[in-house]
């Protein structure tokens, strides 16, 4: 598979009153896009675009997803299974929209899964998103019977960003990329030559998939991976949308969809690929609630990576805490079976640090990258701006923040400064690859 | 947490679902339990079903307090 | 202003004498003695107002009444600094100058920090609440211990940010913290972790990011010697609570937890008769809030107590929130539960989680 994807960059983004791209400067038809959304979708109630830029005195919450804005050159859909029928993905030509995201915002309601983003200050440090120019799709919805829900699937709102994405990445059809990306992907069976003297590497992802109640997953061509046992991928299926975030997980855990997409571990590994090793491509795994159906899960990625010739490989999950039973598990069944693993995971060390990082510790576990603490504590003061309702930190059961503590107080106080944990940072600790955190024993 | 009560001298038994973590936390006995949100009882099986899971695996429990270990032990279950 | 620094010595390196003077009882003086003169030189803007001196032997054997009559001494001096040792790899120096920082910190909340050799048995004891930094085995390498240990007393009394435990040159506490890098491609976790796997494809070393610790277990208790005599008490961490959730148990990173009456109760009614329901926020709690007994299961045990299997099923179950707790709040919820357990005769427990 040969995935070429032409990069715009985005210098800034406003608002008027029809689609454009020129010199840099997105356009956008607000009111356009806007009917398009509430059209497509009669659950919306309320929409609003609103953009953010890095360095901007402004707090986002609560974020719900980002995504890239793109077009297949071909036509396909963005997301098979999500914003259109399921058609193949992976192959052929898309443009791309960079430096920017759409970022779906709660109006008036968050949930466990939502975050935060600062575009400034201190808190910027906290999520790659502030590096990026967010156009803020803000709205609510009349889903009733999870209003007062700690996990929302936001359904409508999430739809509505990857149909915003695309509706967006129209724009960037005709127009001539500043610079061009090429992911070619091997048929493995057909390699030649030096290629197949090299050590094989695979990647296997974790995504999050561990509610038993369907629709807050992420969806693999649109089916819930809950329901799913491993798989073998091209990694330039991920990259072209087989795969949306879900809504469960924590937020600075989580996998957002600009990440699948710009997916930065499976770039790196194609940067070495045919030089010191064999990229074989992706082993796509969930994460998994009860040991049975973990450790189904863990034989299938083992056995798939025999079966393969995988000799080295990378293991990630986009979680903390009950996945990471997942995550260990994957690792020592592959050790045991000769393949040496590179593991890539935030911990949850607690507010003071002193915590165990992983639920579960074994000792087979040599080469390990940690990007984050869940537990660490954060205190910012207000931001002049503020995107969504950040009433949402203290009401809505966020992961990293609260309405009560008796030493702490509130999370978001009345002065519109902000104590939470880590937590709360929307991807802030970009297990997929970005991260610029790492662990140090103090 | 059974770290800190078998050190205060009470034999313990851990029943849960992850014995992983349970080894991994260190406890000494433990006893398979059927899932994280529903321990000892599937509420998709009938409550007469429910209660006969759950007498016997609370049973190999009680048994286990009661059973001389050398090391790490993981009680076996028969439904 | 000037800060001040309170230095604690054995008998010997206080210059009362060698091991025949070993019972040698604690005393104050005013300004430095032996290392703590080397300590006062380098420190910036502070200085040692006292030294402690205390025999080894007397600490040994008479820990809590060595240490009263220490922490008596420093009620009312001013203090922003407790420095012990250094002790290198002297055993009971090791142990002693551990026993004193840590109770010096928990009665006056200073910083407090020592100085040995790896291989001192107060290293491990210790390490967790006391900066020891890495020393030598031998006094003959004093010098170079004590300045280590004061370019460290500077650091903490200045208040900068500590650049942790291999950076500082202490033993690592057991705390992870994040540290942000500078924003370079070199530094994302991507280049990380497929540096790392060239480097294990080539079979060069590398350095994971976390160390796994050795297990740490505790000694397996005895087997109850007679169930059906014995009394069986439930905890769980599965947040089952009486439906007004009375102690307020936080649904996740749970600090408080409950004890409650099941006496003459052949199982737990759930939330919809008044009775007991699921706040625990890491997982779905329909099945709980329908059936409590599942998580925690009065009506098995009530069934084996008329059996006889069982002597009795204790009077009340004990409860927390398992999700996002720590560990150390953990263990102090099931250190406060264990008097309940003393008192009540409890034998022996079934924990469940979820």
């Amino acid at each position: 598979m040969k995935l070429t994807i032409g990069n715009l960059h985005v210098r800034d983004v406003v608002l008027g009153s029809e689609n454009s791209f020129a010199d840099g400067i997105l356009t956008i038809d607000k009111e356009g896009a806007v009917e398009y959304l509430m059209a497509e979708d009669d659950h919306i109630t309320s929409l609003d675009i609103v953009i953010a830029r890095p360095g901007d005195d402004t707090r986002i919450v609560p974020v719900i997803e980002t995504i890239e804005p793109r077009v297949r050159m071909d036509g396909r859909c963005l997301f098979p299974g999500v914003t259109g029928e399921v058609v193949p993905c992976g192959d052929g030509e898309l443009k791309a929209l960079k430096d920017c995201c759409v970022t779906v915002v709660g109006k008036e309601w968050g949930s466990f899964g939502d975050g935060v983003i600062d575009m400034g200050g201190e808190g910027a440090k906290h999520t790659e998103f502030s590096k990026l120019i967010n156009i803020c799709l803000v709205g609510d919805t009349d889903e009733e019977f999870e209003r007062h829900e700690q996990q929302k699937k936001n359904h409508a709102l999430r739809w509505a960003g990857h149909r915003f994405a695309e509706w967006l990445g129209q724009v960037a059809k005709d127009v001539e990329p500043d610079d061009t990306e090429v992911y070619e992907f091997d048929p493995i069976l057909k390699r030649e030559g030096a290629r197949k003297d090299l050590p094989n590497v695979a990647i296997v992802l974790q995504p999050q998939s561990q509610m038993e109640a369907l629709g807050y997953n992420d969806l693999l061509y649109g089916w819930d991976m809950n329901r799913f046992l491993p798989t073998f991928m091209s990694p330039t299926e991920v990259f072209d949308g087989a795969i949306i975030s879900g809504s469960f997980m924590p937020a600075s855990s989580k996998w957002a969809t600009w990440q699948f997409q710009n997916f930065p571990t499976i770039k790196e590994l194609f940067k070495y690929d045919g030089i010191e090793y064999n990229f074989v491509g992706v082993i796509m795994s969930n994460l998994n609630v009860a040991l049975d159906q973990k450790e189904r899960s863990a034989v299938m990625v083992r056995n798939m990576a025999l079966n393969l010739g995988v000799d080295f490989a990378i293991v990630t999950e986009e979680g903390y805490g009950n996945p990471d039973t997942d995550y260990v598990r994957c690792q020592v069944i592959l050790e045991d079976a000769g393949i040496k693993v590179v593991g890539i995971a935030n911990e949850s060390d607690g507010r003071d640090g002193f915590g165990q990082p992983l639920v579960v510790l074994d000792e087979k576990l040599k080469a390990l990258v940690s990007c984050g603490n869940v537990g660490e504590l954060i205190e910012l003061p207000a931001c002049k701006t503020v995107i969504g309702n950040l009433e949402s930190l203290n009401r809505d059961g966020l992961s990293g923040s609260w309405g009560y503590d008796e030493v702490l107080g509130k999370s978001a106080r009345d002065d519109g400064s902000i104590i939470m944990e880590d937590n709360n940072w929307f991807c802030g600790d970009c297990a997929s690859g970005n991260s610029l955190k790492i662990m140090v024993d103090f | 947490m059974v770290k800190t009560i078998e050190r205060a001298g009470f034999p313990i038994v851990h029943m849960c679902n992850l014995i992983p973590v349970a080894t991994t936390v260190g406890a000494n006995r433990m006893v398979p339990t059927i899932s994280i949100p529903y321990p000892l009882g599937n509420p998709e099986d009938t409550p007469e079903e429910q209660y006969k899971l759950r007498y016997h695996r609370v049973g190999v429990a009680l048994d286990a307090l009661a059973t001389e270990i050398e090391e790490q032990t993981v009680f076996p279950v028969k439904i | 202003m000037t800060k001040k620094v309170i230095c604690y010595l054995n008998q010997f390196f206080g210059g009362i004498g060698g091991e025949d003077t070993a019972d040698y009882e604690p005393s104050i003086q005013e300004g430095v003695a032996g290392p703590a003169a080397a300590i006062n030189e380098g420190l910036v803007d502070a200085e040692v107002t006292h030294t402690i001196i205390c025999g080894d032997n007397f600490m040994g054997s008479n820990t809590e009444e060595a240490i009263a009559r220490i922490l008596e001494m420093l009620d009312g001096k001013e203090m922003d600094l407790f420095i012990a040792g250094p002790a290198f790899q002297a055993g009971r120096y090791g142990v002693a100058c551990g026993n004193i920082c840590k109770a010096v910190k928990e009665k006056f909340g200073v910083e407090v920090m020592s100085s040995m050799h790896c291989e001192n048995p107060g290293v491990e004891m210790f390490k967790k609440d006391v900066y020891i930094m890495d020393g030598a085995n031998a006094a003959a390498r004093m010098r170079k211990d004590v300045k280590n240990m004061v370019a460290f007393a500077n650091k903490l009394l200045s208040g900068e940010a500590l650049m942790g435990a291999a950076a500082e040159g202490y033993f690592p506490r057991g705390c992870r913290k994040e540290v942000f890098l500078e924003d370079k491609h070199e530094n994302t976790a991507a280049y990380r972790g497929v540096q790392m796997l060239i480097k294990r494809i080539k079979g060069e070393p590398f350095q994971t990011e976390l160390v796994i610790p050795e297990k740490d277990l505790v000694p397996i208790a005895e087997p109850v010697a007679d169930l059906s005599k014995a009394r069986i008490a439930i905890v769980t961490t599965g947040g089952i609570v009486p439906v007004d959730n009375p102690d307020r148990i936080q649904s996740a990173s749970a600090t408080r937890w409950g004890r409650y009456n099941i006496a003459g109760l052949d199982k737990l009614p759930n939330r919809w008769d008044g009775g007991h329901k699921v706040i625990h926020a890491g997982y779905d709690p329909a099945a709980g809030d329908n059936d409590p007994n599942i998580t925690v299961p009065v009506d098995a045990l009530r069934q084996y107590e008329k059996e006889g299997k069982i002597g009795k099923l204790d009077d009340y179950y004990y409860t927390t929130v398992g999700t996002g707790t720590t560990e150390s709040e953990a263990t102090r919820m099931a250190s406060e539960m264990i008097p309940h357990f003393i008192e009540d005769g409890v034998d022996a427990v079934i924990m469940t989680s979820t």
